[in-house]
């Protein structure tokens, strides 16, 4: 295939039988999926088998680049990676950007690398142009993420691109992720396990073919004035400086100014909310951590740690197990209940647990990563827990969505209390509770609703959905009102665009796209011919597939689409625009309303024939 | 040899690449970071900017920064 933007290649790894193949990316494929995410989805559905374990040797993992990747455009740096998830149980994606890895890996020449079976030793993949092999990787076992980063950058000039995961992945925790670069994440749902259960310690990744854009003077032209509107953006310099910071003032900006050593971008990014921190002073003076976000890293302060160095500490000691800290905070938390109850007995709290402090969190921690005594049940996630202590147990538990605990809503870390698509998206996109395909200007509490159709132009809403968006409410005064399920739709149908090219999806960076836009920056850059309307078919197609791919795999809406309890009532959820308390009947209507607005059917979710034959799909 | 100075201030360097970016894509008609004429290394946070021989201060490179890290001047015309 010789379009821009591709690299042209897929790569096949197969661990168990030790062989390497690449097979040439087939036109259909981008013609039908955009790129990236999309493909990336594609293929995970061709290549999975419906009801393999997780954790087994014949689960598939399938990485991908868009064909903006590695064009100099804003932040295209996203890699994906779809596999089936064992704390979800759900076929599911997680995304990162990265210094270089997307970058790399489309300069090697792969597009895609689908991995499969089980390598009977830790081992890494070198793929460096088409020099592919299987490495030995005992000497990397038991590293940290950041040391294995580190000792491939000694070991090779970079640019270079590192995959790779920590004591978490490989010793299967079920909330385990993997880090590109170090600094971003592939995670929640536990696809750091999925690595380490093929005893996958990492991928690295360098290339110097090139890539093309199809028509470089159409290129240029949308270019030049796009760039220029970044830079006219009024927030711009203020993002750059205070990155997520910005959103989320966790700390005073002093005190983010004194552990601030330098502000970092993925590959091509030109707003940046990547960190070098540096604790100034105390027991850990001189600490450097390298991190997604400075307010990742602050994230104990939220759980009631008072000295933000502690939580510092903490929080780049899970990084660097590859440990999800939003699933670690709340099983901990779970457990401190458990034992004031009785339920877990004191024999087995070899350390207190309190939340507040930063030896009894590091202690349990360690304890998780070596599943050692508790920890072992700890490193099985809610579902091992609730397994363990059974039905006594599961009233103590916090809201829990496919087994996981969603990070935000009532008891999560991020208390956001107005239901705005992100919030019901944690319900409604396949791989659990992630609020990353969930964007739309929801985003920001109370907006006025004015603002919202400009927003949704840009997201590319047919006008005729706006209507269904923005309508009077039926009880009341005839106030308007947002329907949250039928724009959910388009916020999951928006990520699945940017993802599908390769584009972040992050507020800071999707309010600089628009969906026009990108229809004609994905004609320059590939070739192929496409307008709006041809993406919007593309998107339905892929997001739909997602779906298809978990309802192969028994995803039932009674099952995993269930709304938890604990966001209703008077500590609840408040609907976004009139802030009263939100009831379940509301929010069931919601789920329905986005279904139908995919052409699935309103009760069960389950796509209809006829949407079926419009987007050209069939189960396989 | 070119019509700009280019002027570096590391501290301000994300590590971004979009300058290798743009200048590789510039020369090479393909976006290639390691065919730039110009390199920025990272480590550890401290940041190394250095031009190849061949840097013709075409200023591709400060076009693309965003961080103020790479600024052009016109060179004024000798007489
Ligand atoms: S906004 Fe953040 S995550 Fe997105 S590309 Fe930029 S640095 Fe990466």
């Amino acid at each position: 295939m010789n379009l821009g933007g591709f690299a042209g290649y897929i790569l096949h790894i197969n661990l168990t039988d030790k062989t390497v193949e690449r097979t040439p990316l087939d036109l259909g494929l981008a013609e039908n999926y955009i790129g990236g995410l999309g493909i990336t989805l594609k293929l995970a559905y061709d290549t999975i088998q419906p009801g393999v374990d997780a954790l087994g040797p014949d689960n598939t993992i399938v990485l991908g680049a868009g064909p903006l990747v590695g064009t100099d455009l804003p932040a295209t740096s996203r890699v994906f990676a779809v596999t089936k998830l064992p704390s979800s149980g759900t076929i599911g994606w997680c995304g990162a950007g990265g210094f270089n890895f997307g970058c790399e890996l489309k300069n090697a020449g792969y597009d895609h690398i689908i991995i499969s079976g089980k390598a009977q030793n830790p081992v890494y993949l070198k793929i460096i142009d088409d020099d592919v092999q299987i490495c030995d990787a005992h000497n990397l076992w038991g590293m940290g993420v950041a040391e294995t980063c580190e000792a491939f950058w000694k070991d090779y000039e970079r640019p270079l691109g590192v995959l790779s995961i920590g004591r978490a992945g490989e010793n299967k925790v079920a909330f385990s992720m993997a880090f590109i670069d170090r600094i971003s994440t592939l995670g929640r749902g536990g696809f750091g396990a999925v690595m380490g259960a093929k005893n996958l310690k990492a991928i690295m990744v360098k290339g110097k073919r090139g890539i093309d854009v199809a028509d470089r003077k159409r290129y240029r032209a949308l270019r030049k004035p796009f760039l220029e509107n970044i830079r006219q953006y009024p927030y711009l310099k203020e993002w750059q400086s205070l990155g997520m910071l910005k959103s989320f003032p966790i700390v005073p900006v002093e005190t983010y100014e004194r552990i601030k050593k330098r502000r970092l971008a993925c590959v091509s990014c030109p707003v940046g909310c990547k960190d070098i921190i540096e604790i100034p002073d105390g027991p850990f003076n001189g600490m450097v951590v390298h991190t997604s976000s400075a307010l990742n890293l602050l994230t104990g302060l939220t759980y009631g740690f008072q000295d933000y160095r502690e939580s510092i500490k903490l929080i780049a000691t899970l990084d660097e197990y590859g440990m999800d800290m939003f699933e670690f905070f709340g099983l901990m938390g779970f457990a401190k209940t458990l034992h004031e109850q009785g339920i877990i007995q004191s024999d087995d709290i070899e350390t207190e647990i309190r939340m507040d402090s930063l030896a009894s969190m590091e202690t349990w921690a360690g304890k998780i990563v070596a599943r050692e005594g508790l920890g072992n049940v700890l490193a099985n996630g809610f579902k091992g827990m609730l397994e363990t202590f059974g039905e006594d147990s599961k009233k103590y538990a916090p809201s829990l969505v496919k087994g996981i605990h969603p990070y935000t809503g009532p008891g999560s870390a991020l208390p956001w209390d107005l239901f705005g698509t992100m919030e019901l998206g944690q319900v409604l996109d396949p791989r659990g509770p992630h609020v990353g395909s969930g964007g739309s200007p929801t985003y920001f509490a109370k907006r006025p609703l004015e603002v919202f159709p400009r927003h949704f132009k840009r997201m590319g809403i047919p006008a005729s959905a706006t209507e269904r968006i923005i309508t009077s409410s039926d009880d009341s005064d005839g106030e308007q009102t947002l329907n949250i399920g039928i724009l959910l739709k388009y916020s999951h149908s928006w990520f699945s665009l940017l993802g599908s090219m390769g584009i972040c999806a992050r507020g800071q960076i999707n309010r600089f796209y628009n969906a026009e836009l990108c229809a004609q920056l994905y004609e320059a850059v590939t070739g192929i011919k496409t307008d709006l309307d041809e993406l919007r078919l593309r998107v339905d197609r892929i997001w739909t597939l997602y779906r298809m791919a978990n309802l192969r795999e028994g995803f039932r809406r009674d099952i995993h689409e269930v709304l938890p309890e604990q966001w209703f009532g008077d500590n609840g959820f408040k609907e976004y625009v009139s802030g009263k308390p939100l009831q379940i009947d509301q929010a069931q209507k919601m789920i329905e309303d986005y279904y139908e607005e995919w052409g699935w059917d309103r009760k069960t979710g389950t796509p209809t024939g006829k949407i079926l034959e419009k987007l050209g799909l069939s189960y396989s | 040899m070119g019509k700009y100075y280019i002027t570096t201030v590391i501290e301000n360097c994300s590590g971004c690449l979009r300058c290798q970016l743009g200048c590789s894509e510039a020369n090479t008609r393909k976006f290639k970071p390691i065919a730039a004429h110009i390199h920025v290394e990272m480590n550890d946070g401290d940041c190394a900017i250095s031009f190849t021989d061949d840097c013709i201060a075409y200023g591709i490179c400060a076009d693309n920064c965003f961080y103020g890290a790479l600024t052009k001047t016109v060179k004024e015309k000798s007489s």
